[in-house]
């Protein structure tokens, strides 16, 4: 009954209080910074979490809504995005080493909540009615993918932190309970693989449905930007594994490819008839 | 009453630390013999290359029980030569604060270090073992031993390594996600990096290359390390597979060079690399710090960053101090808690001669 008759912008609201958590996670990271990330530090990983059971539930209660998975506008693919990040970093937090991540990504989060909450991103009827389970399977696992692309900056940040530190001698250094650099690195490049592993079959799915229903493939920016975005993060792959390329570069790459991502993602998806028939 | 008799780091120096020193096979013999003589109910002696110290019990009046533990001591060791603040006395509540600040490695020459904690309980479990411990020393002990525990967790006094060794060694740990299985190479068989590469091998290093102009003291310190001696012109050759690399060579210039690195670097894929510089004048142009996964440290860096530890430790002592404050009032009888040792009245510090120097830093 109550679900029937509740506030339709129930979920925006969960969402706001997430976003909320994230921002207070944010300033906290701060404190944690300045303070050298030096002792464990559970309590940034429980806001993530109740942050995380927030931005669950109202993604929960789209989903109910549409009685599929919510992945139709801009404000449902932008959360679904960083319901990627935060539940991959709540998985790697466990390990006391990786859990300095979270000072890392809440800002990251905090970004996309902020963007995401701009009214005009959630729009339904000009936005996609997607039907059937391959079309939302292949938005899942393209969004999903771009979770795993932002945890992989998230780390690389957190790399470049430590190799500039180490680089210069700087006490924090050591006495932060950081991972070992060359860990960060594996870290970031298995996120990266994740994430291009899901693209790969992301693209694989949406390029079937387009072909089976007829539908131009590269007369749609989106199309285009995707492999364009498929082609750097193999670049990237293979740069790191066959030329053997610094952490370094590698995680500067990483984090430029996000940003890039971040930035044009609204804007292809706008443009796109594929994405707003 | 809980006493504690004994000399220090502190207060003597390590010829007269050597002359009192017990053997650890002689402990529960001299243990026997200060009950029968009725000095004491309960007793601990701990033997150190640092400090050697009586912890009893005794119903003695405690200007008393010091006068005849001394003597004791004294005619233990057959040591004649007058002695004025060497050997320190302390009452409770001092006593059992010193046994706390001991266990906590806060009295020890490396401030915060752990093996004194290793120490202490190897004396403890000798005395009871012989049975010459009873309820209050062993009450004592056990709560030192968790109290050392807890200042372990809750304080920063045993963070960071304060030796150069050391350092390297956490540095490694910073950089590579572990250290076994990483290739070593010393270049220059010096003191210094002959320390630095036993840490090194101790965390689990895989290999040890040696290049020394001298190859039979390369020859020498590779075979105890079970690695292998180069010629020192050939070092260059092994740079492919090393790791970590210490250099201390007596090179009036620099050995290693942006240059003569770049090439090495290609070979290596692009591994990180951690360059260890503990010469003077340095081995390594500081130059190649700039080069992408090189990390290179010299010995001013390295003590630059023992001696920060250091200060933060120093730091710490304050709130280690207010912890074992804290936790020794139930020992002391402050409040009617389960581990109260029957409502001693502390007594102050007695002086057998001189001022009777507290041993703790």
């Amino acid at each position: 009954m109550w679900f029937t008759n509740r506030d339709p912008n129930l979920d925006r609201h969960f969402f706001l209080l997430a976003v909320v958590l994230y921002g207070i996670s944010t300033i906290y990271s701060v404190f944690l910074w300045r303070k050298g990330f030096r002792q464990d530090n559970w309590f940034n990983y429980f806001l993530l979490l109740g942050a995380f059971a927030l931005h669950t539930t109202a993604m929960a209660l789209r989903g109910f809504d549409l009685k599929h998975c919510p992945v139709n506008n801009l404000y449902e693919a932008t959360t679904f995005i960083a319901w990627g990040i935060v539940a991959a970093y709540l998985a790697f937090g466990l390990w006391s080493r990786l859990r300095f991540l979270g000072a890392f990504a809440s800002p990251v989060l905090l970004g996309m909540g902020i963007f995401a909450l701009m009214p005009e991103l959630d729009k339904h009827g000009e936005t996609p009615q997607f039907t059937g389970g391959g079309t939302s399977l292949h938005a899942s696992l393209a969004l999903l993918a771009y979770g795993a692309f932002g945890l992989a900056a998230v780390a690389g940040l957190m790399f470049l932190s430590q190799e500039h530190n180490l680089k210069f001698h700087k006490l924090r250094a050591m006495l932060s309970l950081f991972p070992p650099i060359q860990k960060l690195e594996v870290i970031a490049g298995r996120l990266v693989l994740t994430g291009f592993i899901l693209l790969t079959v992301s693209l694989a799915v949406g390029g079937h449905i387009a072909h089976e229903e007829n539908k131009p493939l590269f007369n749609d920016p989106k199309v285009p930007w995707a492999l364009l975005l498929w082609a750097i993060y193999l670049a990237l792959l293979v740069s790191r594994w066959r030329f053997a390329q610094s952490g370094r570069r590698f995680a500067i790459g990483v984090i430029a490819v996000f940003t890039f991502l971040v930035l044009t993602f609204w804007g292809t998806t706008l443009l796109s008839p594929l994405h707003h028939q | 009453m809980i006493v504690v008799l004994g000399l220090s780091h502190h207060s003597s120096p390590v010829e007269l630390r050597e002359r009192f020193a017990f053997a650890e096979a002689r402990i529960p013999a001299v243990l026997q013999l200060m009950r029968e003589e009725g000095l004491v109910d309960e007793a601990v002696i701990l033997s150190t290359c640092n400090r050697v110290e009586i912890y009893a019990s005794t119903s003695l009046d405690s200007t008393k029980a010091f006068a005849e533990l001394k003597e004791f001591l004294v005619t233990c060791h057959d040591y004649r030569d007058p002695l004025t603040d060497e050997l320190y006395t302390l009452n409770e509540p001092q006593s059992i604060h010193h046994l706390f600040k001991v266990a906590c490695g806060l009295d020890s020459m490396v401030l915060g270090e752990t093996e004194i904690l290793g120490q202490l309980k190897k004396a403890y479990d000798i005395a009871l073992q012989h049975r010459h411990t009873g309820p209050r020393l062993n009450k004592a002990f056990q709560r030192a031993f968790n109290v050392a525990k807890h200042v372990r967790t809750e304080t920063s006094i045993q963070r960071g390594s304060i030796s150069v060794g050391s350092v390297a060694v956490e540095l490694a740990e910073k950089i590579f996600s572990s250290l076994d299985g990483r290739h070593v190479m010393v270049i220059g068989a010096g003191d210094t990096s002959e320390k630095t590469a036993r840490a090194l091998m101790s965390r689990g290093a895989k290999s040890i290359v040696v290049a020394n102009r001298s190859i039979e003291r390369a020859q020498a310190l590779a075979a105890e390390f079970g690695g292998r001696a180069v010629n020192f012109d050939d070092w260059s050759g092994e740079f492919g597979n090393v790791d970590i690399v210490i250099s201390s060579t007596a090179a009036p210039h620099h050995i290693l060079n942006r240059t003569k690195l770049e090439p090495l670097m290609k070979l290596r894929k692009n591994r990180p690399l951690l360059l260890v510089d503990i010469a003077v004048p340095r081995d390594i142009d500081p130059e190649v710090n700039l080069m992408p996964n090189v990390y290179l440290y010299n010995i001013d860096d390295l003590q630059a960053i023992a001696e920060d530890y250091l200060k933060q430790r120093k730091e710490e002592i304050a709130r280690c101090e207010a912890i074992i404050v804290d936790k020794a009032k139930p020992l002391l009888g402050h409040g009617n808690g389960p581990g109260a040792m029957g409502g001693v009245v502390p007594a102050p510090c007695s002086v057998i001669r001189g001022s009777g120097s507290n041993g703790s830093a």
